[in-house]
């Protein structure tokens, strides 16, 4: 596969004005996820073979009903990887008996949530990551098990409320790192991605196209129901987790992490936080100073220790 | 066997109706089946929710196709046949509407052998994924119409299940559905109670056995290309987001970009355009325009003013 791409995304008006992404998917209106995948994949272009794990995704392909215009493949949550890896084999022993040509070469993209990228399928990513598997993996990251009604995740951020941490305090729990665990395998490409910063996304999209080997995304994906706001709040919420420093834009290449957008004067958390249900105890009835102050002071001490870095 | 169903919005709050109305069932000593249908659809999408009780063991499964009582949250899901509300309904069927129009006309537009109640509807929501307490209102009707469930066990259902909500809200739920229950209880048309139906008498449907075919025939593969378009998701929508011309600078590809379900298209002159069939209305673009040139209507009155411009 010819793998030539040059970086061309520097103003909104580069982005792709025709969209692959077929409409009348049964994705939640306001879906930042989908927001992220179609993107993803105007870039990415139709010579795509998706491989999607159990999660909200799996709904985009209900047969006889595809929003893709290429091959999508489901697999069970835990195994998304290692169905990319049959993919992937599949289509190089074609290409080698000369039964594909180079031009029908297909880029294998696992599409998982974060319940399946955060936990049961760390172990199949892993093992991807270690036989330097040829795929692009998005994780579309809404903090929770969002398709069976906001159970909690891995992913999920302390103090949130979810269908199963639903005491006064939400969520005791911290949101693992993802991005270092996936890192420390020293993969091609990782990168934290958002739709709400579309020109970041594309930048990193097209930077990877020109890389082989295990290229990994992850999307935070502002979930209207799971996080309890107004769909029409999902831009603003994912620009404003960027600009609190909540979700560092960032990516590892070579060994090295570099930040691709770091917030000059960095807004309080609770910008972001108060324009979510799942965070509404924080403020309501009384405003708890305390909880407020602990999340801020874990975005502060982040930020500190990527300044030294 | 009583066999109700609830129709609504996602959103709307009709598997918490079907559940505080089987609690109260359960408390009043009957068996009890509730269960939400929804597919792969979200808020705002049709969807259904049924109640099954009874004095004895209930040997039926699945959703009800013979419902002795059907409540409807959202009156624009009636001529809907996505919807599929009037399915299965007869004589013997009593239809509960939410509306700001009378039995009479309802009766006339559906020609329908069904009875015909109206719970009257309160001021309207511009937004009717919004409606207020709709859900414990669809709930205290139909407990009130079956006339076995006592004010008493209907507070408790309630109590039980909205437990999670804040007592406030609790409470302007509880308030309002005893309204209800109480205007529903001074009415002469009321649910009547189906038969048990038994096993034996079970009357095979006048079926086409086809053979079964190998699954390249039966399921055959599609190699169409994005096929979800088919699918109209604009029956989600209860807002509209409509674009002003005058106002759009043309800049197109903010609209298009931020929408997650590319529902916005650039047009040749390159200006945006929104595909109404599948727009589920998030309003996203809305929220986004930096000339604020789009601008959101409910959608009931945005197809009131198209069907008053056709002529």
């Amino acid at each position: 596969m010819s793998k030539q791409s040059t970086v061309h995304f520097h103003r909104m008006k580069d982005m792709p004005s025709t969209h692959l992404l077929g409409t009348g998917t049964p994705m939640c209106a306001g879906c930042g996820g989908l927001e992220t995948l179609h993107t993803l994949y105007d870039i990415l272009g139709d010579k795509t073979v998706f491989v999607n794990a159990a999660g909200c995704m799996t709904l985009l392909s209900v047969y006889p009903f595809t929003p893709f215009r290429g091959g999508w493949l489901y697999t069970a949550m835990a195994s998304a990887p290692a169905g990319a890896q049959g993919v992937r084999d599949a289509v190089d022993i074609l290409l080698q008996k000369k039964k594909l040509s180079a031009d029908e070469n297909v880029e294998v993209v696992v599409i998982t949530g974060d319940g399946a990228a955060y936990g049961m399928g760390m172990s199949a990513t892993s093992g991807a990551m270690d036989r330097n598997l040829d795929f692009i993996y998005l994780c579309y990251d809404n903090e929770g098990y969002g398709n069976t009604g906001q159970q909690y995740s891995a992913a999920t951020p302390h103090a949130a409320i979810t269908s199963t941490s639903k005491g006064s305090h939400g969520y005791p729990g911290y949101k693992k790192d993802l991005f270092s665990i996936w890192a420390a395998h020293s993969p091609a490409y990782v990168a934290t991605v958002i739709a709400a910063e579309p020109l970041d996304l594309a930048k990193k999209v097209e930077k990877l196209q020109s890389m082989t080997g295990p290229r990994m995304l992850i999307s935070l994906a502002p979930c209207p129901p799971g996080w309890d706001y107004d769909a029409q709040l999902s831009v603003e919420i994912g620009r404003l987790a960027v600009q609190t420093g909540v979700w560092p834009l960032k990516e590892f290449i070579d060994g090295e992490v570099r930040h691709t957008k770091v917030p000059k004067q960095r807004k309080p958390v609770e910008d972001y936080l108060q324009l979510q249900g799942r965070f509404r105890h924080l403020f309501a009835p009384r405003r708890d100073a305390t909880g407020i102050a602990e999340i801020q002071a874990r975005v502060d001490d982040y930020w500190a220790l990527a300044a030294t870095k | 066997m009583f066999r109700i169903r609830f129709h609504g919005r996602g959103g709307q709050g009709m598997k918490t109706a079907s559940r505080i109305l089987g609690s109260a069932f359960f408390m009043a000593g009957y068996e009890v089946q509730d269960a939400p249908r929804y597919g792969a659809e979200r808020r705002g999408a049709p969807i259904f929710a049924y109640v099954r009780a009874a004095r004895s063991t209930i040997n039926e499964r699945g959703i009800i196709n013979h419902p002795d009582l059907v409540v409807v949250a959202d009156d624009t899901l009636v001529g809907m046949p996505a919807a599929g509300v009037t399915q299965g309904m007869d004589e013997n069927t009593l239809l509960l509407i939410n509306s700001h129009e009378s039995a009479q006309t309802w009766g006339q537009r559906l020609n329908t052998r069904a009875r015909i109640l109206i719970l009257a509807a309160q001021e309207e929501v511009e937004d009717r994924a919004e409606l207020p307490y709709i859900g414990s209102r669809c709930a205290a009707a139909a407990a009130a119409l079956t006339r076995v469930i006592s004010r008493e066990f209907l507070i408790a259902a309630l109590n039980e299940e909205l437990a999670h909500l804040n007592d406030e809200v609790i409470k302007g739920n509880r308030d309002i559905a005893l309204v209800v229950f109480d205007e529903m209880a001074t009415q002469a048309d009321l649910v009547n109670e189906g038969v048990q139906a038994s096993a034996s008498d079970y009357v095979r449907p006048k079926w086409i056995d086809l053979p079964f075919e190998r699954a390249e025939i039966s399921n055959i593969a599609i190699h169409a290309a994005a096929t979800s378009v088919k699918v109209r998701t604009g029956l989600w929508r209860t807002m509209r987001p409509v674009i002003n011309y005058d106002k759009c600078s043309g800049c197109s590809w903010i609209c298009s970009t931020y929408c997650p379900d590319g529902a916005i298209n650039v047009r040749d002159d390159g200006y945006p355009e929104i595909d109404y069939e599948h727009c589920k209305g998030c309003l996203i673009c809305v929220a986004q325009c930096p000339p604020h040139a789009i601008e959101s209507i409910a959608e009931q009155v945005a197809r009131g003013q198209e069907n008053g411009a056709t002529p």
